[in-house]
C-alpha cells in the first residue's frame, strides 16, 4: 500500500467519521466541529491529488476552500448563539419545530 | 511488492494516526471544549501531513486560518454558550445506534471502493512547484478573480454575521420590553 | 319556372324563423298572419306547380339547389323532385296543412306558447315539404328527421306537464328504432345501386341487376323506417300517446300528413319493393294485422282521442296492405281521402273537446248533436266517409283496397280480403260508436260542463266544412289511374269483371252493419255493449290493455336495459372502476403523501442520517453502475 492510498483511506475515514458525528451527537457546536472534521476530510484528499498531478489550481482551490469555511463558520456561529438565546439548549431535537 | 518501507511512509502513518485519533476522540469527549481541542489536533496533523507532501503554503494557511481564526471562532463561542443542558448530560442523539450501523455502512463502501480502484502512484515531492513564490504568482497572474470572488464572499459573511447579531441585540430589547411589561 | 318548389319549400321554412324569433314580440296579429299566410301562400304556390306539372304533360321537375357533397365519383345533391306523386303529396301537405293552421288559430286562442306554436307547426311543415319533395333519400331523411322533430317538440308542446313531454319522448326514441332500420336500407341501397336519388333507385332495380335478396333485405329494412313513422306493429305504440299533443296537431301530424311519410317512401320506392316479393308480403301482413289489431282496439276505447289514433294506426295498416299487394296507387288514393276525413274527425274532435272545455271521455259526452250542430254535421260525414259509406271518399278508396287484397296477381290472398273486410266492419262499428256515445242518446255531461258547452267560432267550424266537403268528393277523384303512368296498378286475377261489383256490394253491406250494430249496442249510452262486454270480460280486459304491448315493451326490453345501465354502467363502471380509479388515486396520493411528510420530522439528526444513507446508494451506484 503506497503513501498516496494510505492517505486517501485517511481522508475517506475523517469524512465518515465526521458524517457519523453530525449524525450520533447531540450538541449543536459539536455538530458544527463535526462539519469542519468532514470539509478537513475532503480537503485531505484533494491535497493528495494535487500533489500527485502537480496543479498549482489544486493549491489554490483548497485556498478558497479554507475561505469558504471560514465565511461558513463566521455565519453559523452567530446563528447557533441566536437559537441558544430564543430556546436556550444546544439540543437541535428541541428546534424540531421550526420544520414549518 | 515488497517496498521497503520509507521514512516519509512512517511520518505519514504516525500522523495519519494522530489525525483519526483525534477524530475518534471527538466522538467520545463530552465537552465540547474538549471536542474543539480534539479537532484541532486532528488540523495540526493534517497541517504536518499538507507540509510533508510539500504543500507548505497550504499547511501555513491550514494552521492560520482554521487553527488560527476558525476554531478560535469556535472556542469563543463555546466559552460564550456554557449550556449544561441536555446536550450535555446525553452526548449522543437518538440516531447513535442507526449512526454507527451508517458508519459502518459507509466505511465498507469505501474500502470496497479503494481496493478496487487502481493503486494511486507514489506521489513525488516537488518542492519547486509549491513554494510561496510559485503559488503567490500563479494565484495573481491567474486566479485572481476567484481571489477577489473570495474576498467579496468574507466581507458578505462578516456583514451577515454582524447582521445576525444586530437581529439577536434587537430581540433581546424586545425580550427586555416584555419582561417588564409583565412585571408591571 | 326555376325556383317555384325552392319557394314552396322555403316558405314555411321563413314562417318559423319569423315566428320563432319574432313571434312573441310581435304579438298575435302577426303570428297569424305570418304563421297561417304562409302556409296558404304555400299551398297557392303547391297549386301552381300542380298545373306547371300537368302543362308538361306530368314530366318530373327537378330542380337542384346546391350540391351538398362530392365524394369520388358520387355527388350528394340536394335537389327536389315533382311528379305526379310528390304533387300530390305536396298539395295535401300544403292544403290539410294550411286549414289546420286557420283551425289552429281558435283553438290556441290565449295560449301562452302561441307564437311558439305556429313556429312548430310552420317548422313541421317545411320538413314535411323537403320529405316530400326531396329527389335523394338523403333529402328525405333530413326531412323524416325534421318532421320527427317536430312532431316531438309539438307533442311534449305542454311540456310542463310531465306525462305529455314523456309522450313526447316516446315517440322519438320509438321513433329511433325505426330510424335505425331505414338508414341501414339506405346504405344498402346506396351499396349496390351507387345512388341515393330515388328515381335513379327505381330504375336500377327495375334494371333487374340488383339480386332478389338485395332488393328484400333493403325493402325490408326501410320498411322498418316506415313501420315507426307510420305507427305499423310493432312500432305503433308511440301514437296513442302522441295524443298528449293538441288536437290540431294530432290532425296534422298524427294522422293527415307525416304518419303516412312511410306509405309516401314505399310508394315512392315501389321500383325495389316490385323485385322484392317477400318485403312486400311482409308488408300486406303487417300492414292488415295492424289494420285488425288497432281497430278491435279502438271498439273500447274510451278517450275520443285515443279511438281516433287507434283508426288512424288501422288506417294505415290498410294503406300498407294496399302497398302489400302491389296496388301502390290505391294505397295514395287511401291516403288521400284519409287525409280528409281523419282531419276532420280530429278536428271535430278537437271543436268536441274546445265546447267541453279539455273533457275528453266519451262516457261522459252524449247528446252534444243539438248543441254544436255544426261540428256534429261534420264529424257525422267524416265517419260515414271512413266507413265506407257510399258516395263517400272512404268508401272508394277502402273498396279498392280490399277488392286488390285479394284479386291483386301479386300476392292477393283470401284470407288477407277476409280479416281487411272483417276490419272494415270494426271500423265502421267503432268509428259509429263514437258517434253515437259524443253526439246522440242523452247527456251524460257533468252539469258544470254542460252549462258552457258553446259551438266553436267561425275559423274552425269553417274548416270542419271544408274538410267534411273534401270527405264527400276526394273519392271522386280517380288518383290510382291519375297516378298510374308513374305507379302501374297490379294486374287482376279474374277473369270475371263481375266479382269487383259483388266485393263493392259486400263492402257497403258491411260498413251498413257496422251501422246499424253501432246503433243497436250504443243506444241509450252503451248499455248493450255494457252487458255484451260482461259476458267477454277477459277479452275486454285485453282489448282495453291495448293487449299490453307496452307493458311487454316495459319487461322486455326496459327493465332489463335498465338493470343493466343500474348495474354494469352506473355501479361497476362508473360508481366503481371510474370514480373507484380516481378515488383510489387520490387515496394513493394522499396516503404517499402522508408516509412522506413523516420523513420531514424537523430533526437534524435524522436529515444527516439520511444524507448518509444516500451518499452510500449514490457510492455503491456509482462504483457499480458508471
Amino acid at each position: 500500500m503506497s503513501d498516496a492510498n494510505l492517505l486517501l483511506a485517511v481522508s475517506g475515514m475523517l469524512f465518515a467519521l465526521g458524517l457519523v458525528g453530525v449524525v450520533v451527537r447531540r450538541n449543536l457546536l459539536v455538530m458544527l466541529m463535526f462539519l469542519e472534521l468532514m470539509l478537513n476530510g475532503v480537503l485531505l484528499s484533494l491535497a493528495v491529488f494535487t500533489q500527485l498531478l502537480g496543479a498549482e489550481a489544486g493549491a489554490v482551490l483548497m485556498f478558497l476552500v479554507f475561505v469558504v469555511a471560514a465565511a461558513e463558520i463566521a455565519i453559523a456561529v452567530p446563528i447557533v448563539l441566536l437559537l441558544v438565546r430564543a430556546g436556550r439548549t444546544l439540543d437541535p431535537g428541541s428546534y424540531a419545530g421550526l420544520k414549518g | 511488492m515488497g517496498v521497503a518501507v520509507t521514512i516519509e511512509t512512517v511520518f505519514f502513518g504516525i500522523f495519519s494516526l494522530g489525525a483519526l485519533a483525534g477524530a475518534v476522540a471527538m466522538f467520545f469527549l463530552r465537552h465540547p471544549m474538549r471536542v474543539a481541542l480534539a479537532l484541532i489536533g486532528t488540523m495540526l496533523s493534517l497541517a504536518a501531513i499538507y507540509a510533508q507532501l510539500g504543500l507548505h503554503v497550504i499547511a501555513v494557511f491550514q494552521v492560520l486560518i482554521y487553527v488560527g481564526a476558525v476554531m478560535v471562532f469556535m472556542i469563543y463561542a463555546i466559552m460564550l454558550l456554557d449550556v449544561r443542558d441536555r446536550s450535555f448530560t446525553e452526548r449522543f442523539s437518538p440516531l447513535l445506534v442507526a449512526g454507527l450501523a451508517g458508519l459502518l455502512l459507509l466505511v465498507g463502501v469505501l474500502v470496497d471502493g479503494l481496493l478496487r480502484g487502481e493503486p494511486v502512484v507514489t506521489p513525488v515531492i516537488r518542492e519547486d512547484v509549491f513554494s510561496v513564490g510559485t503559488f503567490a504568482a500563479v494565484f495573481m497572474d491567474e486566479f485572481w478573480v476567484y481571489f477577489a470572488l473570495a474576498a467579496v464572499l468574507l466581507l458578505v459573511a462578516e456583514i451577515a454575521a454582524s447582521a445576525v447579531i444586530d437581529i439577536r441585540r434587537r430581540g433581546e430589547d424586545l425580550a427586555a420590553a416584555r419582561r417588564e411589561k409583565l412585571d408591571e | 319556372m326555376d325556383g317555384m318548389l325552392t319557394l314552396l319549400v322555403l316558405l314555411p321554412l321563413a314562417g318559423f324563423l319569423l315566428n320563432g324569433l319574432l313571434g312573441r314580440r310581435l304579438g298575435t296579429g302577426f303570428v297569424n298572419v305570418v304563421g297561417v299566410g304562409l302556409p296558404f301562400l304555400a299551398f297557392g304556390v303547391a297549386l301552381w306547380a300542380w298545373r306547371t306539372l300537368e302543362a308538361g304533360d306530368g314530366a318530373p321537375i327537378v330542380e337542384t339547389v346546391f350540391t351538398w357533397a362530392v365524394v369520388g365519383e358520387y355527388s350528394f345533391e340536394v335537389a327536389f323532385y315533382l311528379d305526379r306523386l310528390s304533387a300530390v303529396m305536396a298539395l295535401i301537405v300544403t292544403g290539410v296543412g294550411a286549414l289546420i293552421h286557420l283551425y289552429s288559430i281558435g283553438y290556441m286562442k290565449g295560449d301562452e306558447g302561441y307564437a311558439r306554436y305556429f313556429a312548430y307547426l310552420n317548422l313541421f311543415l317545411f320538413f314535411m315539404l323537403l320529405l316530400v319533395l326531396g329527389r335523394s333519400l338523403l333529402v328525405l331523411f333530413v326531412g323524416w328527421e325534421g318532421v320527427g322533430l317536430a312532431s316531438y317538440l309539438l307533442i311534449g308542446f305542454w311540456f310542463q306537464d310531465a306525462a305529455k313531454a314523456r309522450a313526447g319522448r316516446k315517440a322519438f326514441i320509438t321513433n329511433r328504432v325505426g330510424d335505425a332500420g331505414f338508414l341501414l336500407g339506405m346504405f344498402l341501397v346506396f351499396t349496390f345501386a351507387g345512388t341515393l336519388e330515388m328515381d335513379r333507385i327505381n330504375e336500377a332495380f327495375a334494371a333487374g341487376l340488383i339480386p332478389v335478396g338485395v332488393a328484400t333485405a333493403a325493402g325490408i329494412l326501410l320498411f322498418i323506417g316506415a313501420t315507426g313513422k307510420s305507427a305499423q306493429i310493432p312500432l305503433h305504440v308511440w301514437l296513442p300517446d302522441a295524443m298528449a299533443g293538441p288536437t290540431p296537431v294530432s290532425a296534422l301530424i298524427h294522422a293527415a300528413t307525416m304518419v303516412t311519410a312511410g306509405v309516401y317512401l314505399v310508394a315512392r320506392l315501389s321500383g325495389v319493393y316490385l323485385e322484392a316479393p317477400a318485403a312486400s308480403t311482409l308488408i300486406a301482413v303487417i300492414g292488415v294485422l295492424t289494420a285488425f289489431l288497432a281497430a278491435t282496439i279502438a271498439l273500447v276505447q274510451t278517450d275520443i282521442k285515443k279511438v281516433l289514433a287507434y283508426s288512424t294506426i288501422s288506417q294505415l295498416g290498410f294503406m300498407f296492405l294496399a302497398l302489400g299487394v302491389g296496388a301502390y296507387g290505391v294505397a295514395v288514393f287511401h291516403l288521400f281521402t284519409h287525409a280528409f276525413f281523419k282531419a276532420a274527425l280530429f278536428l271535430g274532435a278537437g271543436s268536441v273537446i274546445h265546447a267541453l272545455n279539455g273533457e275528453q271521455d266519451i262516457r261522459r259526452m252524449g247528446g252534444l248533436a243539438r248543441r254544436i250542430p255544426w261540428t256534429f254535421g261534420t264529424f257525422a260525414i267524416a265517419t260515414a266517409a271512413i266507413a265506407g259509406l257510399p258516395p263517400l271518399a272512404g268508401f272508394f278508396s277502402k273498396d279498392e283496397i280490399l277488392w286488390f287484397a285479394i284479386a291483386s296477381g301479386e300476392g292477393g290472398a283470401l284470407w288477407l280480403w277476409a280479416l281487411g273486410s272483417l276490419t272494415a266492419l270494426l271500423t265502421a262499428l267503432y268509428m259509429f260508436r263514437l258517434l253515437w256515445l259524443v253526439f246522440l242518446g242523452h247527456s251524460r255531461m257533468e252539469p258544470e260542463t254542460e252549462r258552457h258547452v258553446h259551438e266553436s267560432p267561425v275559423t274552425m267550424t269553417s274548416v270542419l266544412v271544408v274538410l267534411a266537403a273534401f270527405s264527400v268528393i276526394a273519392g271522386w277523384f280517380a288518383l290510382p289511374q291519375y297516378l298510374e303512368p308513374l305507379l302501374a296498378l297490379p294486374e287482376v286475377r279474374f277473369a270475371w269483371g263481375g266479382w269487383h261489383l259483388l266485393q263493392v256490394i259486400f263492402a257497403v253491406l258491411l260498413a251498413l252493419l257496422g251501422l246499424a250494430g253501432a246503433a243497436w249496442l250504443y243506444r241509450d249510452g252503451g248499455r248493450p255493449a255494457d252487458e255484451l262486454w260482461q259476458r267477454f270480460r277477459r277479452l275486454h280486459r285485453v282489448l282495453a290493455g291495448k293487449y299490453f304491448v307496452d307493458e311487454f315493451y316495459d319487461r322486455a326490453l326496459q327493465r332489463p336495459w335498465r338493470w343493466v345501465s343500474d348495474r354494469v354502467f352506473l355501479r361497476l363502471g362508473d360508481r366503481l372502476l371510474i370514480d373507484g380509479s380516481l378515488h383510489g388515486l387520490a387515496a394513493l396520493a394522499r396516503w404517499s403523501a402522508a408516509a412522506f411528510a413523516r420523513v420531514q420530522s424537523g430533526s437534524l439528526h435524522w436529515y444527516a442520517w439520511m444524507t448518509l444513507f444516500g451518499l452510500v446508494a449514490v457510492l455503491i451506484w456509482v462504483w457499480r453502475y458508471v
